[in-house]
């Protein structure tokens, strides 16, 4: 089964050039069941990778751009009256698709992000009074532009805590970006991607990353990182319960790619940043939720073993 | 950006008042021109606190310190020495008031002040002075805590109530250290001035001499007697004898005349009593005839004195045996004969032809003194402290004209005579008497009491002392100085306020003799805890004891104090190390000793891939123990720790050996 899996990362990597440990980190998040924040600038090659993902995976794509006129009915899908039947007949929103780009998440207004976010949450829309279940695996990835904030909605905290990831993809190394400028478009590189991963196999992929063993040493540790994030007075507040739950399920994960049964400290390190990046803010910066500096200190001083 | 938050004004006030309270016990030998210095000091401090003045600048400061000295140079005549130094370290204490801008400065007046405070027991350290102490310390302490408060606290009071809580809390351990601490001999001592204004005998005298000890009623010593005191007459406390006579002035002979040892017997029943002198500046004990003394490193001398290696400084506390009944020199002539015969060759015509003519008529030295006695006692003489002048021949002159004195001229006249009769003699110098006192059961011995008395030698008998004295005024040895003075004569006349005067009064007696004797005890048990005392009592306690047991001990008791407090600080009951935490912790410390420490938040994986590729040869079996550790750490994987430490052994083997840590790699 692992090697299925590193099969669809050789692929992405194929598409996404130089970007191994970000390509890494995203299939981590799908196989956890979470959801992708991608933050970078226009043109980084967010949607090639959220593309390249779907089709490797075997998912239906869908991508929303997010406006401020965006309304929650054209996240959602609305009802239509039909002449010939005499009713009103649900048209599905893009919402309905297995893998969701939501492109400038920010852009939009709260009511429509919040329309998206609960989609997110309950994997079910309620429409019109009548409830739809969204189709399984359900995966979203999100963009924002971190630097253009004019005219945009910032994620609030509670927000961006229902994204188990947070990543950026920067700058391609001077290598990676000669291929890509000699190479084909990564446009046209995308139908040839073939599905490596059907339903079936990915759903048992994600049962078997949820059976992958956290032994009690190393529980301990991510109780440590949380009771450090609590009681230290660099830290705004302290993580959620919901923080250190994410963390474990996204270490499960990175374990279960490494092609180990249980989850050593290594793995937690290793998808820390991601997961608790935009979940943590400095007690110094009011407004920003940067969380850089707070998780290199975590990385560094909470003992490991 | 200014100094004022750095030095709370908690801390600010106690200091000012510990100040008051350190410098206080010293103002009785400080110049006055301290106290304008110390409110000089205090104003501008507080200005500085409330921002209306500045700290001093360099040059205000480099003059305030010369001023300073100056200042104790012109009014002590020095800048080194006891009295000079205190006076410097006061003002110093003061002036850093001024010049404190930091915790630091702060912490400095702090410690100046407790120093101050112990320098005030070099020049008092009784009973009251002793718990006086206890105030400065306590404000000092409050001071000390309102230092680490910050500028919210501004209640004073609280902070008082801490400190002095905690001084509480240490007293068990001040009594623990007062009684186990080992008494470490000076490593170096102070000279004591001369100035220091002990009263007391000196090593000569002239008549006027005693006459101004009179007047003094400061403390000698006390005795506290075995038995039952001996009767009021008997108690001549001998300090040294004089045996040159100038014509005015007698004096003691030569330390290195008297070094040989006399020689006597005991005989009668021994007096056993045990003494607490306080400091004379003198090296003599006091003590009955015929002392031997016990626990001091006293010497007894050629003319019977007692003498010490160097002066007593402070509370000396002694036992001593003396044999009344025993004869002096009784078998062989004394050396001293030679000296306690000689006289100038001219003066007082009239007492050399009066000792002819007693010689002539009485023949027999017992029948000759028996004549002088007599006669002090039949002729008009009077006992007065202040006796009139007489002319350059005081014998004559004291003998025939004004017949009134007191115990010195008597003494020294008495001695004259029989020299001049051939007779050889010597005046004793000391205390005769005492106030016993019923509540404590002791004898006080006051400057008052001093005495002279004279002893003369005859083949066969030896030394024998009488007291023409007690030929004039009986009531002086037997009751004491105040009734021998009578009616017209003030006692003490010099030191109105003092509570001697008021001697018979029941309850001011009563208050007077609890008083003293409170202060016995502190002299006794707790300024006379000296080393002697504490092995006595140790041995008492731990029988056999040694100096190094003591220091040992002490040591030892205060490591397993302080292992019992990490203990219970660190709690390692409590952290919980399973086996493969323990095998780790190994595995840890063995890559360290070759330079490769785990940082914190380096999982076992990394550090085993770091030190793998630091150590190459090693690697594999670096792999091997991670692979066991992990699999039965994070995986689950059953094992017990002797595997883990079987494959550390088998990676300690293949490691190098090495002595020491190896500097550490990056």
């Amino acid at each position: 089964m692992q090697a299925r899996l590193e099969a669809c990362l050789a692929a992405i990597n194929q598409v996404v050039l130089g970007k191994d440990s970000q390509v890494r980190l995203a299939v981590t998040c799908l196989l956890a069941r979470g959801h992708l924040l991608l933050e970078d600038l226009p043109g980084m090659g967010k949607t090639t990778l959220s593309h390249a993902l779907a089709r490797v995976m075997g998912l239906s794509f869908q991508r929303i751009q997010f406006t401020s006129d965006l309304l929650p009915g054209d996240i959602l899908g609305t009802s239509v009256f039909d002449k010939q039947s005499g009713g009103f007949v649900f048209h599905p929103g893009p919402i309905f698709a297995e893998l969701v780009l939501a492109d400038e998440i920010n852009r939009a207004t709260p009511k429509s992000q919040s329309a998206l976010l609960e989609a997110m949450e309950e994997g079910q829309v309620t429409i019109e009074g009548a409830t739809r279940a969204l189709p399984q695996p359900f995966f979203v990835i999100a963009t924002q532009n971190p630097a253009s904030q004019g005219g945009t909605f910032a994620l609030p905290e509670s927000q961006l805590d229902r994204f188990l990831m947070r990543l950026s993809l920067g700058y391609p190394a001077r290598a990676a970006e000669r291929a890509l400028l000699l190479g084909q478009p990564r446009r046209e590189l995308l139908p040839d991607l073939q599905p490596l991963l059907d339903h079936a196999a990915l759903a048992a992929i994600q049962q078997a990353v949820a059976q992958v063993r956290a032994s009690d040493a190393l529980v301990d540790y991510v109780l440590r990182l949380a009771e450090a994030t609590r009681s230290q007075p660099q830290f705004a507040w302290g993580l959620s319960p919901r923080g250190s739950l994410a963390l474990l399920a996204a270490a499960r994960a990175w374990a279960y790619l490494d092609r180990r049964d249980y989850v050593i400290p290594e793995d937690v390190q290793a998808v820390l940043p991601a997961v608790l990046g935009h979940r943590l803010r400095e007690a110094a910066d009011a407004s920003g939720h940067g969380g850089g500096a707070l998780v290199q200190w975590l990385l560094r001083e909470v003992p490991a073993l | 950006m200014t100094a004022a938050p750095l030095i709370p004004r908690n801390s600010l006030v106690w200091l000012l008042v510990a100040q008051v309270l350190v410098i206080l016990p010293h103002l009785t030998h400080l110049p006055l021109w301290i106290i304008g210095l110390w409110l000089a000091c205090a104003t501008w401090r507080v200005q500085i606190f409330r921002m209306r003045a500045g700290y001093p600048r360099g040059w205000v400061k480099m003059l305030l310190m010369l001023g300073v000295g100056f200042a104790v140079y012109f009014s002590r005549g020095s800048l080194v020495g006891l009295e000079a130094g205190v006076v410097l370290l006061i003002a110093a204490f003061i002036l850093k008031l001024v010049e404190m801008r930091t915790r630091r400065d702060a912490l400095v007046l702090i410690f100046l002040g407790l120093f101050a405070v112990v320098t005030s027991y070099l020049f008092e350290d009784g009973l009251l002075a002793g718990l006086y102490s206890l105030l400065p310390v306590t404000v000092l302490l409050a001071a000390l805590i309102g230092l680490q408060q910050g500028s919210l606290v501004t209640r004073p009071w609280p902070t008082l109530r801490l400190a002095g809580s905690l001084l509480l809390q240490a007293v068990p351990v001040m009594i623990v250290l007062f009684l186990f601490f080992p008494r470490l001999p000076p490593l170096w001592s102070l000279p004591q001035p001369p100035a220091r204004g002990t009263t007391g005998l000196a090593d000569s005298m002239a008549p006027s001499d005693l006459a101004s000890l009179g007047q003094s009623a400061a403390l000698a010593f006390r005795v506290t007697f075995d038995g039952a005191p001996p009767a009021q007459a008997q108690l001549y406390w001998r300090a040294v004898t004089f045996e040159r006579f100038d014509g005015r002035r007698w004096s003691q002979s030569h330390p290195v005349q008297l070094l040989d040892v006399p020689e006597w017997q005991p005989a009668g029943e021994p007096i056993g009593y045990s003494v607490v002198m306080q400091a004379s500046g003198r090296p003599w004990l006091y003590t009955l005839d015929v002392p031997q003394v016990q626990d001091a490193p006293a010497r007894l001398m050629g003319d019977f004195h007692l003498q010490l290696p160097r002066p007593v400084d402070q509370p000396l506390m002694y036992r001593a045996l003396s044999w009344p009944e025993a004869r002096r020199e009784a078998q062989t002539a004394p050396a001293s004969l030679g000296r306690a015969l000689s006289l100038p060759e001219t003066g007082n015509p009239r007492s050399r032809a009066w000792a002819a003519e007693l010689v002539r008529r009485e023949g027999e030295p017992e029948a000759i003194v028996r004549a002088l006695l007599w006669h002090f006692n039949r002729q008009p003489y009077r006992y007065t402290l202040k006796p009139p002048a007489v002319g350059a021949d005081i014998v004559d002159g004291f003998l025939f004209d004004t017949r009134a004195g007191f115990c010195a001229h008597y003494a020294g006249a008495m001695t004259f005579v029989l020299r001049a009769a051939g007779i050889p003699a010597r005046v004793v110098a000391g205390y005769q008497g005492g106030e016993f006192n019923p509540t404590g059961g002791y004898l006080s011995v006051r400057q008052y009491d001093a005495h002279a008395w004279v002893e003369y030698w005859t083949p066969g008998r030896g030394w024998v002392s009488v007291d023409p004295t007690f030929q004039v005024a009986p009531e002086r040895v037997e009751r004491g100085l105040q009734e021998a003075l009578g009616a017209e004569q003030e006692f003490l006349e010099d030191e109105p306020l003092s509570l001697l005067r008021f001697r018979g009064i029941g309850w001011v007696d009563r208050l007077r003799f609890s008083w003293d004797n409170l202060n016995h005890g502190w002299q006794r048990w707790v300024l006379g805890y000296q080393a002697e005392s504490q092995a006595r009592l140790l041995r008492q306690w731990f029988g056999r004891f040694e100096a190094s047991h003591l220091a040992f001990g002490l040591v030892a008791a205060a490591g397993a104090l302080l292992g019992l407090l990490a203990l219970l600080l660190l709690k390692p009951w409590q952290r919980q190390q399973d086996p493969q935490q323990r095998a780790f912790l190994r595995f840890e410390r063995l890559l360290a000793r070759h330079g490769l420490v785990r940082e914190p938040g380096e999982g076992a994986r990394s550090f085993a891939r770091r030190a793998a590729s630091a150590l190459p040869a090693q690697a594999a079996l670096i792999e091997g123990f991670l692979q066991r550790y992990e699999a039965q750490r994070y995986a689950g994987a059953g094992g017990s720790a002797v595997e883990l430490a079987r494959a550390l052994a088998e990676l300690r083997r293949a490691l190098p050996w090495r002595f020491s840590r190896v500097e550490r790699r990056v």
